[in-house]
């Protein structure tokens, strides 16, 4: 983002417009990458994402909800489920830094310690959908036919329902708790994940780099690790990002509906529709848990956009 | 070209600047031609040397999010382009100039059968009812070689010469008086590049349309123009009527271009390549353009001040050992 | 001596929705050691899928690919590895040919590698020295071919298809997406490596001055089928058939005192989905009468010269 805002200054003003020569040398300063780096190698990622600072404050950001996440039994300043009913419905003071709820526990204590099943129920869930997704994207992609028929036929039929009400049908039958939850949610991403990945696939199966991989001598599997997945990956890298912030959000829709977290758990989006009632006159009780959603959605959604930069070679400059 | 006070269209120190990442591209250092009522002008270069970038800015659709700078003057009928206002532009795209692309299947909206496309542009600018649209549509299909019965599909049931055919009737439905023409027959095969250029120049003959034809190909200049401007990283390096090119080509690039083309009616072992590769347009040189692949340098080429030499009469290249 | 390639009624057919596509349609024709065939024709006439069927990128449909009098559509895997290391194949785009993900080094290294029998600095070494061959400067050989011009590009492809010392490289349109200067380098090296290597070339091409250039012998196709063959010097100077004659004469010259006629062909190509007896050059052809429903079969007129016509007595009386 500040790159993007000091290349718009930067066009408005006229003197910069033949200031071709120093240009050139600030790019090669930092597009060009040592020589001895390789896309895709962990250490050119790592560079270039530690070198695009939009990505560094995602970072930054994620690292720190992830450490209060730990620390929480620590550092919270209250048990997160401690009803203290003279207390309820305070705004934000001293001793309640983000106020209190309805019942009168502790609303800095709940959003820490929320952390771990907003970002657990995500992160797993995605990693579940993105594995199973991947997978048979690439199958049906680079195999094509029947398999291809079979496979995309079948996950019409979750496509067919929404999001929501899906998860719901699995958690009706699997039952309550964060695991089904987790499964719930990464049962119904799986197609979101599968057709992307084919879209891709069946975009770089057609490169003649393939038939190039062939006519060498590169057996299939060599062909599909080295050549496809590669340079088929890095749209579904910021869909991974975007689906941890999307589960988290759907997660807490589950809680609210009564068939994810339970009570008194302090899940962030349950906590959310559970403050709504008070929105108008306790806003903060909604607020609290408002920023911290917004905050990891951000920060997601900030690293996955440098990880589809870093892993795309065209994108140096 | 003709230096008459009478022309249509001229381009005078036309000047295009791109940014691209964190660099200026110098797309078109300095252009300047003009074109008479009915001639037909070619821009000949390779990938890269601004010909399409020239035509753009003549209309006015050069992307706006990346350019520059536009500087210079584009004079149609003594008006200048780059100062015209929106509803002057309207007026003069399509009517007064009109423009066929390059690639014919990205040309035409594939939502809407062709005679309703090229009806469209003709009721706009002449403001006439849509019976009398469409009756000058179905006459400019049978100019171009389609027969009514076809007016009603859509672009995708046409093959690509067809289709370029559907373009150039879209083009020429509001009969303008000049035609810029992108590389019209690049991505057809050479039996149907035949057939549309035959078109292309009986139907130029027939309505006295002034043209410029961009093209890479000489084979297509020579067929084509009356005259002929040799582009070469942004910059117009030789120029004058199709025989001073053709028969006396001066620049050393112009002739590096004739000497590198595979010649069917002779039997070469080897063909004469230009050496290296075209400069940089995102660095600005003191020295000749051509100079790092140019045969002839020497030092003075270092430091040239892009003079155009007059030859003969209208023949002018840049390069000043061109007389020796 | 035997040829080092041998088509005999090649076919290869593609199913698709609107049904069967006959884009190599009983085609046959040899190749000689350390010669040049030249394979012309517009668009849609099936010369890339001939040229992929015979190296068994494309499971051909019928017929017999005899290499060294052996015959490719029967090979096992393992023949087939040997095959493959055998013939090569240089492709059109120069864009879509390179994986944007490697390296220069990587992408000419990746066939010896394969072989597994090179240690990683003897690779590195071949790879200076292919990179040598073509004419690449050796501080690219860590770029990648995004940072590379197209010229540049195509030597790096035509690097990977000599990396294994083929005998017979399939060059599919490899200069057609290249300015006209640069078109003239990739040409003259891959002569010269024809020359130092003994290289045989089956030359895919729609331009003519090109093909003339660099081939001995060429073949015309139209719509899946071959309609004329010659030696170069007789093609061009006695083309027969009419669509070769129709070909030749389309070609802009840049000769302005001496513009040709041109015949120009009515219509356009026919669709090649199941396209029937008939001649299927009959509806663009000036000289189709009813006899050309029979459909044409490629026939020696004179030695060395085949043509798939059955009025070319007729047509070429007065020449």
């Amino acid at each position: 983002m500040a790159e993007l805002l000091k290349e718009k200054t930067e066009k408005k003003n006229p003197e910069h417009g033949h200031g071709g020569y120093h240009k050139g040398e600030n790019r090669h300063r930092h597009g060009r990458k040592p020589e001895s780096l390789k896309p895709g190698s962990l250490k050119y990622v790592w560079n270039s994402v530690s070198h695009n600072k939009s990505a560094v404050i995602g970072m930054v950001l994620l690292a720190a909800i992830v450490i209060l996440c730990i620390l929480s039994p620590y550092i919270c300043p209250w048990p997160y489920s401690k009803m203290n009913m003279p207390h309820a419905y305070q705004g934000p003071n001293l001793t309640h830094l983000l106020g209190t709820d309805h019942i009168g526990r502790d609303l800095l204590s709940r959003v820490l310690y929320g952390a771990r099943y907003t970002l657990i129920i995500g992160i797993t869930a995605t990693v579940i959908s993105a594995v199973l997704g991947i997978l048979m994207g690439a199958i049906a992609g680079y195999f094509g036919g029947f398999i291809d028929s079979c496979l995309m036929r079948f996950l019409d039929i979750f496509q067919a329902f929404p999001t929501l009400i899906l998860a719901m049908a699995f958690c009706a039958i699997f039952g309550k708790g964060v695991d089904k939850c987790i499964w719930a949610l990464g049962i119904t991403g799986i197609p979101g994940f599968a057709r992307l990945m084919r879209a891709n696939i069946l975009r770089v199966v057609n490169m003649e780099y393939i038939e190039a991989a062939r006519t060498i001598n590169c057996p299939t599997w060599r062909i599909i690790a080295q050549h496809i997945i590669p340079n088929a990956i890095s749209p579904i890298i910021v869909e991974i990002a975007m689906t941890v912030s999307r589960n988290g959000l759907t997660s807490s829709s589950l809680s609210f509906l009564g068939m994810g977290v339970q009570e008194p758990k302090p899940e962030w989006g349950a906590m959310l529709s559970a403050s709504r009632d008070f929105i108008r006159d306790y806003p903060h009780m909604v607020i609290a848990p408002g920023i911290f959603i917004v905050i990891t959605v951000l920060s997601f959604n900030l690293i996955g956009d440098a990880f589809r930069d870093a892993l795309d070679p065209k994108f140096k400059d | 070209m003709s230096e008459n006070k009478t022309a249509l269209f001229s381009v005078r120190d036309l000047v295009v600047e791109y940014h691209s990442g964190q660099s200026i591209i110098h797309a078109v250092n300095g252009v300047s031609f003009s074109l008479g009522v009915g001639e037909t002008l070619g821009l000949v270069g390779e990938t890269g040397a601004g010909k399409t970038t020239i035509a753009k800015a003549a209309l006015r659709i050069l992307p706006d999010h990346s350019v520059e700078r536009v500087g210079g003057e584009i004079l149609f009928e003594g008006k200048n382009v780059l100062d015209m206002g929106d509803a002057e532009l309207r007026d003069l795209r399509g009517k007064k100039i009109s423009m066929i692309f390059q690639d014919p299947m990205t040309a035409l909206n594939p939502v809407k059968t062709v005679i309703s496309q090229i009806a469209e542009g003709y009721k706009i600018h002449h403001n006439c009812s849509k019976a009398e649209a469409n009756q000058q549509a179905i006459k400019m299909l049978e100019m171009v070689g389609i027969g009514a019965d076809r007016a009603d599909e859509y672009p995708h049931q046409f093959s690509g010469g067809m289709k370029q055919r559907v373009v150039i009737a879209l083009a020429l439905a509001c009969s303008p008086q000049l035609l810029i023409a992108d590389e019209p027959t690049t991505a057809l095969d050479v039996t149907i590049q035949a057939q549309v250029l035959d078109l292309i120049k009986g139907l130029r003959n027939e309505l006295g349309t002034a043209m410029i034809l961009i093209t890479h190909d000489l084979g297509i200049v020579a067929d084509v123009c009356d005259y002929v401007c040799v582009i070469y990283a942004g910059r117009i390096i030789e120029s004058g009527t199709k025989e001073d090119i053709f028969d006396n080509p001066a620049h050393p690039y112009t002739k590096g271009l004739f000497a590198a083309l595979p010649d069917l009616d002779k039997n070469v072992r080897r063909l004469s390549p230009i050496e290296g590769l075209p400069p940089d347009p995102s660095q600005v040189r003191d020295e000749c353009d051509f100079y790092q692949r140019c045969p002839h340098r020497c030092d003075k080429c270092l430091a040239y001040d892009r003079e155009m030499i007059e030859l003969s009469p209208g023949h002018f290249s840049r390069c000043w050992r061109t007389e020796e | 001596m035997a040829p080092l390639i041998e088509v005999k009624n090649l076919k290869k057919y593609f199913k698709s929705a609107a049904g069967m596509v006959h884009a190599v349609d009983d085609i046959s024709f040899s190749i000689e050691e350390g010669e040049t065939v030249g394979l012309v024709g517009e668009s849609g006439c099936g010369k890339s899928t001939l040229g992929r069927t015979l190296i068994h990128l494309n499971e051909s449909t019928g017929g017999q690919i005899l290499y060294r009098g052996q015959d490719v559509t029967k090979l096992n895997k393992k023949q087939l590895v040997d095959f493959r290391r055998d013939v090569q194949m240089i492709f059109q785009d120069p864009f879509s040919s390179l994986d944007p993900r490697q390296t220069v080094q990587d992408i000419i290294e990746e066939p010896i590698r394969l072989t597994g029998r090179l240690s990683k600095g003897e690779l590195k070494e071949k790879v200076i020295d292919l990179m040598d061959t073509v004419g690449i400067e050796k501080r690219l050989r860590m770029s990648y071919p995004h940072e590379l011009d197209g010229g540049r590009r195509q030597r790096v492809g035509i690097a990977r298809a000599l990396a294994l010392d083929p005998k017979f490289i399939v060059c599919d349109e490899p200069v057609s997406a290249l300015d006209v200067s640069i078109q003239a380098q990739i040409l003259n090296l891959l002569m010269d490596l024809q020359e130092t290597r003994g290289l045989t070339y089956l030359f895919i091409t729609h331009d003519m001055s090109v093909v003339k250039h660099i081939s001995n012998q060429i073949c015309v196709m139209y719509l899946g089928q071959m309609v004329e063959k010659a030696e170069k010097e007789e093609l061009f100077a006695r083309p027969l058939h009419p669509y070769t004659k129709a070909l030749l004469s389309a070609i802009p010259t840049t000769d302005i005192h001496h513009q040709k006629k041109r015949i120009l062909l009515k219509g356009e190509i026919k669709s090649p989905i199941n396209p029937g007896p008939a001649c299927r050059f009959a509806s663009r052809c000036i000289y189709a009468n009813e006899s050309c429903q029979q459909g044409a079969r490629l026939h020696e007129v004179s030695p060395g010269h085949f043509v798939a016509c059955n009025r070319v007595d007729e047509i070429n009386k007065d020449a």
